[in-house]
């Protein structure tokens, strides 16, 4: 018998009992709606978290170190770091109060969440943050040895500023000193209240003209590392460099760490949350499997006669497996179908309520999965009743009425 | 010979006091193109022989050759390629699927014979026309008389035009003018060719057979060949 014939002959015998077929369905439609939920809530978050910590440049090390000496802490480790293959980049990361203006628009008096920020870099920052030029040009090396009065700004930054004007090689008053916009990154991150696109980036040695700014000493810069594997060495043998210089704090104060690092572990925790939620969710799934098998078992029952009528016309044992096995994989299958569809509905809920108007939809993975487990979960539970089916002598199953 | 019996017995609850010998040591052989009437009262193991010679059920003790093949030997799928392609069966109370429709009941044997859903469909309606019922394809059998589910059966039987037809009291549930028309039938079923075997509790019946075989008591007690006038 094809397998075309077996999927005819379930829809018709599904189809002939509608309301016990749904009822079996119930288990399988509840259990999979919720594990679906919650593995694919925990995985969008996961995602949607991911995504905005690549936005913001990742395999990076923040480093700070102050020295009771007065030696610059970014310097220490720009030289420490120049020895290290792993280390690709290293930029300070110093923001500093002040004051921008361009003709009669000036940063103090906008909102905040407008305000462009003042970063001091160097001609690596734009590899640290992963920022690329849109127009204009980076700043160099030259910038930062020469004392350049020069500066970058981030999209919105220029947006804010210069609206529909070209910044390019205009003059920027910062904190009375001007500085001429050479160059313009390109949006990162349009959609994020606090923007990474608010940067204004000046050469870190520009703190000479910048009487209030902080010298630099604070020592708070980033290391881009080559990738995400060699972040833990390079932290390591970081933190070893630092202890030696600072002698555990007593000549000066400093740290090293990644944000990779906790997004990992705060990955491994969600991912915990979800297994055990998932297995709970899990055993209702296991419940409805049971409830098909019983189903299946009273469906060979009601229908021994037909079983003894088809083996005896000459139907295979394997016909009759067939038969049964897809019947009640079509109503797993059915059943999964449904609870996806509910699952999606829970999982957006699930980022509305917890997670603050987020937009989570399962992944197509986690959907393709779910609906082969539903249709396996049918197969598992539907072959003890099939082979039993199959099992019947013809003559014993055509006496029975 | 088609089929060989050499003491075959069918025991049920064997050494238990109720034991009862459905079959009690039964030796028989039919050839090709016969037409067999087997005769008893009821309860005389007529339905326990078809059951055995339509490798439904299996003897308790004796061979059975069937096209010169021990059927002991063969596999369950073996068998069921033989119910399925080599005989047709008529059983005692029709056997209908109850909920498959007149068509869908005739295209079964079909079906696992692996007959595509066209050729299929063309088979069974022209073996529900033989019958006389082709306008009844898609009624139900719980939408039909006796006479009409019987029909049904023949037509599953022979829908897939198998040598060898095997009919449990196939009049046993009809008026007499239908019971001719099915004897009718199988008569011309064995002009064409086919080995019939019928089985009947009614001599008058089992009197237009070629070859009648009595049994009572499980055992064989009259076997004789008879002409016959079918005009
Ligand atoms: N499954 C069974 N268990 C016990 N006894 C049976 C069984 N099937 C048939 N018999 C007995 O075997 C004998 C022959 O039955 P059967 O072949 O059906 O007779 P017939 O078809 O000639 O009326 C009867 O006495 C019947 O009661
Ligand atoms: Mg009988």
């Amino acid at each position: 018998m094809k397998l075309g014939q077996a999927f005819k002959m379930a829809v018709k015998s599904i189809l002939a009992k509608k309301g016990r077929s749904f009822l079996t369905m119930l288990g399988i439609i509840i259990g999979i709606a919720s594990v679906m939920t919650i593995v694919a809530t925990v995985d969008g978050y996961n995602r949607k978290m991911m995504e905005a910590f690549e936005a913001q440049g990742t395999n990076k090390i923040t480093v700070s170190l102050s020295l009771n000496s007065g030696e610059s802490g970014f310097k220490k480790i720009y030289d420490y770091c120049m020895g290290i293959e792993e280390a690709i980049g290293v930029t300070p990361s110093a923001e500093m109060e002040g004051t921008i203006k361009y003709g009669a628009k000036t940063s103090d008096t906008m909102e905040w969440k407008d305000r462009p920020r003042v970063v001091l870099g160097s001609d690596q920052y734009s590899l640290c943050s992963s920022f690329t030029v849109a127009r204009g040009r980076d700043l160099c090396s030259l910038d930062i040895e020469k004392y350049r009065q020069v500066c970058v700004l981030g999209a919105r930054a220029a947006k804010t500023m210069f609206d529909y004007a070209d910044p390019l090689y205009q003059n920027l008053m910062i904190n009375g000193v001007p500085f001429q916009v050479v160059g313009v990154y390109a949006e990162k991150d349009a959609n994020s209240g606090y923007s990474m696109d608010s940067v204004v980036v000046l050469p870190y040695t520009a703190t000479r003209f910048l009487p209030n700014a902080d010298n630099g000493n604070s020592g708070e810069c980033v290391v881009k590392v080559r990738d995400s594997q060699s972040i833990n060495k390079v932290l390591t043998s970081l933190q070893a460099y630092i202890d030696s210089l600072t002698q555990n704090g007593e000549r000066g104060w400093g740290y090293a760490w990644s944000e990779q690092q906790w997004q990992e572990e705060s990955n491994s925790m969600l991912t915990m949350i979800s297994v055990v939620l998932g297995g709970i969710a899990g055993i209702s799934l296991l419940v409805g499997g049971i409830g098909i098998m019983n189903i299946m078992l009273v469906t060979v029952t009601e229908r021994t006669r037909e079983i003894g009528i088809r083996r005896a016309i000459g139907a295979e044992r394997s016909s009759i497996v067939t038969q049964f096995l897809v019947e009640s994989a079509m109503i797993c299958g059915v059943g999964g179908i449904i609870g996806i569809v509910i699952g999606y509905g829970g999982t957006n809920l699930a980022g509305k309520v917890l997670f603050e108007g987020m937009s989570l939809y399962p992944s197509p993975t986690i959907t393709l999965e779910a609906f082969a487990f539903s249709v396996s979960l049918g197969i598992l539970f539907g072959m003890y009743p099939a082979i039993k089916a199959s099992g019947l002598q013809p003559v014993v199953a055509l006496r029975s009425e | 010979m088609l089929i060989t019996l050499k003491d075959v017995y069918k025991i049920y609850g064997e050494g238990l006091e109720s034991e009862v010998r459905a079959l009690d040591g039964v030796s028989l052989d039919i050839d090709y193109g016969e037409f067999v009437a087997i005769a008893g009262q009821s309860g005389s193991g007529k339905s326990t022989m078809m059951n055995v010679l339509g490798c439904l059920d299996i003897p308790t003790y004796g061979d059975y050759f069937l096209a010169g093949k021990d059927v002991s030997e063969l596999s369950d799928k073996q068998l069921s390629h033989i119910r399925n392609k080599q005989i047709g069966f008529i059983f005692q109370g029709y056997n209908l699927i109850a909920s498959l429709n007149a068509v869908e009941n005739v295209e079964l044997p079909l079906i696992y014979q692996g007959v595509s859903p066209f050729d299929r469909r063309d088979m069974a309606m022209e073996a529900l026309e033989r019958v006389g019922l082709a306008g009844r394809a898609k009624h139900l059998p719980s939408e039909m008389s006796g006479g009409q589910q019987q029909r049904v059966a023949i037509a599953r039987a022979i829908a897939a035009h198998p040598p060898i037809i095997m009919a449990d009291e196939p009049t046993g549930a009809l008026d007499s003018k239908t019971g001719q028309e099915v004897l009718g039938f199988l008569q011309q079923l064995n002009r064409e060719g086919s080995t019939i075997l019928l089985i009947t509790h009614d001599n008058g019946i089992a009197a237009t057979a070629k070859r009648i075989v009595r049994l009572s008591d499980g055992r064989i007690i009259e076997d004789h060949a008879q002409e016959v006038d079918w005009t």
